[in-house]
């Protein structure tokens, strides 16, 4: 073998190694997202099959015939191909309410009475009918939380908003006295702003609960957004410290003598050039508040956040993984949407805007 | 236009630490004045407090007769350049010397005529709609130029303006700086710790050091006329050669001795001297005024170290015992190394120090 040829197959067995690990790492992050989301769309019975479906059933085909007790509804299953008999009876209120629930098709009675009055002339009827892909969704939002579970997702955004805003004011002046004055103790005092973070929440959840009872925050949005803003406010801090030593002083100056006052030098000129900074602060506090669930069972009662009714879904009565599913997905569209909003500012941070 | 006046400006940082001390100075309308000094001199500190960044600690700033000393930045009708331009990275060349202009509530066709103005006269007018990070670093220096020529500011402030440039643009620079001064006519004051820069480009220069001004004058005059040793060590390139002499008086003849040389000195030098029999002095000398001549008149012969052609000319090193003595000296002939020169040195371009206080005689 020549040596070009070796140097070849060495460099194509390097490309090779790397996109193998390059689609195995994208398959490891993509495929429980991709689960998920399958899962979320699909009906009861068939998020209960083994194996599950690899997408839901948009149109679901029936098999009618004469059973022992009435008529025999089987149900066409793609994995199997063939139709499953799922329900006999000649309760017809009882089997649309069954395809509706187990099988995400919502039927009426008269339809079914329709496709039977055909049995009179043939043995076997088949016939398709569109299924509710939103099913889940709709199920979830009625059920979920008892019926709390939109008015959770306005408090829980609420209480995103609360702790941006705080985390971002105190955390960002801070972030700037640290970054421009110098001051005796200033490098303890910004250490001593990440041992907060030391603790887990719910080793301190009791002095907590006692501490915000007292202040008459207890199950209330406010007093979640300030234990989760004492969290971002340490990261804050040294977000916008390091981005505010980066602009340099001089830029502030400068428009102070030619014309501006301190606030309107830090407003104008400071302000729009730490904003990819403050965008990703903005970011992470939003995470963090809406990921949240350990503090915010224990610190609500009556007025659960978001990420508490989710959990609840997955454990509790209502207990299908399809709808919990439903929930997570709703769960994860805000947090998504958010960063997607927020990534052009912080893209600015890495690319556009040199100091 | 306007004049500046500095009295007994005092600049302490913390209880110790005194960046400037007691600093008074005047600078005339339309002049062109330099800081000059060493790093840590003071000099930009005493920018700063003019410019209304720094407190004044003690002391009086006087600008057109206002007092300015407690006034902020925004009302002391200054503009500056900065050493890092400070261009404001997030708005484009226009953005940029308007921004003043609009902090002041012009209206905008009167804007927009004074930026054109300036950005024609600093050379910038097809840049105005770019952002600073699409300019190179000499285009930036102009925007800042332009920006704070836009604002016609009684005084103009320029911290080390040049230092960020290449040395071939930073030479081409300064005399477009020089000739936008003649242009606006604007009271300058210039700080830099490049001494050529500072001698091409003012008016008048006060050097500085450790918080005081050491001399003030014209180039001329602190070249020729350096008032102490760290003047006339810190002018010019080469710096002044200096030696340690002692003074000897012997029948009418006034002498300066020491291992190398004895010199009689002229009828003017000796008249300057003559109080100072059998005291030790500092002779000052700088390199073009020692010249290379025949063996007869010379002061003083050694063997030359190295010689650096300059192409207009040669600098010769000398070595004695323990120093270097350089020379510049005429291209041609060359001198070559560990050839014997004889020097002979013009006596009505000596400078005699003190050896006490540094002080010039």
């Amino acid at each position: 073998m020549t040596r070009k040829k070796r140097v070849n197959i060495y460099k194509a067995a390097k490309t090779t190694t790397f996109y193998i690990f390059v689609t195995g790492v994208l398959v490891a992050m993509l495929l429980p997202l991709y689960f998920i989301v399958s899962l979320s769309f699909l009906s009861t019975r068939e998020a209960y099959r083994y194996p599950l479906p690899l997408l839901p059933t948009l149109t679901a085909r029936f098999e009618l015939t004469h059973g022992e007790r009435g008529y025999l509804l089987s149900v066409y299953d793609r994995t199997t191909q063939k139709y499953q008999s799922v329900l006999d009876t000649n309760d017809l209120e009882k089997m649309s309410i069954y395809m509706k629930y187990q099988l995400a098709t919502p039927i009426t009675i008269e339809e079914i009475e329709r496709e039977i009055a055909k049995l009179e002339t043939q043995d076997v009827v088949y016939f398709s009918h569109g299924t509710n892909l939103l099913y889940n969704y709709e199920t979830f939002f009625k059920v979920a939380g008892t019926g709390q579970a939109i008015p959770a997702l306005i408090r829980s955004l609420e209480i995103c908003a609360l702790t941006i805003l705080i985390s971002l004011a105190i955390g960002g002046m801070a972030g700037y006295a640290f970054a421009r004055y110098m001051f005796r103790g200033r490098d303890l005092l910004k250490f001593s702003v990440l041992f907060v973070r030391m603790f887990p929440g719910v080793a301190i959840a009791m002095p907590m609960v006692i501490i915000l009872a007292k202040m008459g925050f207890y199950d209330e949005p406010i007093g979640l957004s300030l234990v989760y803003s004492v969290g971002s406010i340490a990261l804050t801090v040294w977000i916008t410290a390091s981005i505010f030593m980066g602009i340099p002083v001089s830029l502030e100056e400068a428009a102070q003598v030619f014309g501006a006052t301190k606030l309107q030098a830090f407003l104008r000129i400071t302000l729009p050039l730490a904003l990819p900074g403050l965008a990703a602060c903005a970011m992470y506090a939003f995470l963090g508040a809406w990921n949240e669930t350990v503090s915010a069972i224990i610190l609500t009662m009556f007025k659960p956040t978001f990420s508490v009714v989710v959990y609840q879904t997955v454990l509790g009565a209502v207990g299908q993984v399809n709808l919990a599913a439903a929930g997570g997905m709703v769960m994860a569209l805000p947090a998504v949407i958010f960063t997607f909003f927020l990534r052009r500012y912080i893209n600015q941070m890495w690319g556009g805007v040199t100091v | 236009m306007a004049t500046l006046e500095l009295i007994n400006v005092t600049k302490r940082f913390g209880r110790n630490v005194v960046a400037v001390k007691s600093l008074s100075l005047e600078v005339h309308d339309g002049e062109y004045l330099v800081l000059l000094g060493p790093s840590g001199c003071g000099k930009t500190t005493t920018m700063r407090m003019i410019a209304g960044l720094e407190e004044v600690t003690e002391g009086t700033i006087i600008l057109d007769g206002v007092d300015i000393t407690d006034l902020p930045p925004r009302k002391r009708n200054v503009s500056m350049v900065f050493q890092n331009y400070a261009v404001w990275p997030h708005m484009t060349v226009y953005q940029n010397i308007s921004y003043a202009l609009k902090l002041k509530k012009m209206s905008q066709s009167e804007i927009d005529r004074i930026v054109k103005e300036v950005a024609g006269m600093t050379g910038i007018a097809q840049l105005l709609e770019r952002y600073p990070s699409q300019l190179s670093g000499g285009q930036q220096q102009r925007v800042a130029v332009a920006r704070a020529i836009a604002v016609s500011p009684k005084l103009f402030l320029m911290d080390e303006p040049l230092s960020n440039l290449d040395a071939k643009l930073r030479v081409a620079t300064r005399t477009e700086l020089k000739a936008i001064h003649y242009e606006t006519e604007a009271t300058t004051v210039f700080v830099t710790h490049d001494q050529s820069e500072a001698m091409s480009i003012a008016d008048r220069i006060a050097i500085m050091k450790e918080g005081e001004i050491v001399q003030i004058g014209t180039p001329e005059e602190v070249y020729d006329k350096s008032a102490s040793i760290f003047v006339a060590d810190f002018i010019g390139t080469p710096p002044t050669n200096f030696m340690d002499v002692e003074l000897v008086i012997e029948d009418g003849d006034v002498r300066l001795v020491n291992p190398y040389i004895n010199l009689k000195l002229d009828p003017a030098n000796a008249a300057l001297l003559k109080d100072y029999d059998k005291k030790s002095l500092v002779l000052g000398i700088r390199p073009e005024n020692i010249r290379l001549a025949d063996k007869g008149e010379a002061v003083l012969s050694a063997q030359c170290l190295v010689s650096e052609p300059q192409g207009s000319h040669q600098i010769v090193a000398v070595e004695l015992e323990d120093k270097l003595v350089k020379i510049v000296a005429p291209a041609h002939p060359k001198v070559r190394s560990e050839e014997m020169v004889h020097l002979a040195f013009r006596q009505e371009a000596m400078s005699f120090f003190a050896k006490d206080t540094g002080l010039r005689i």
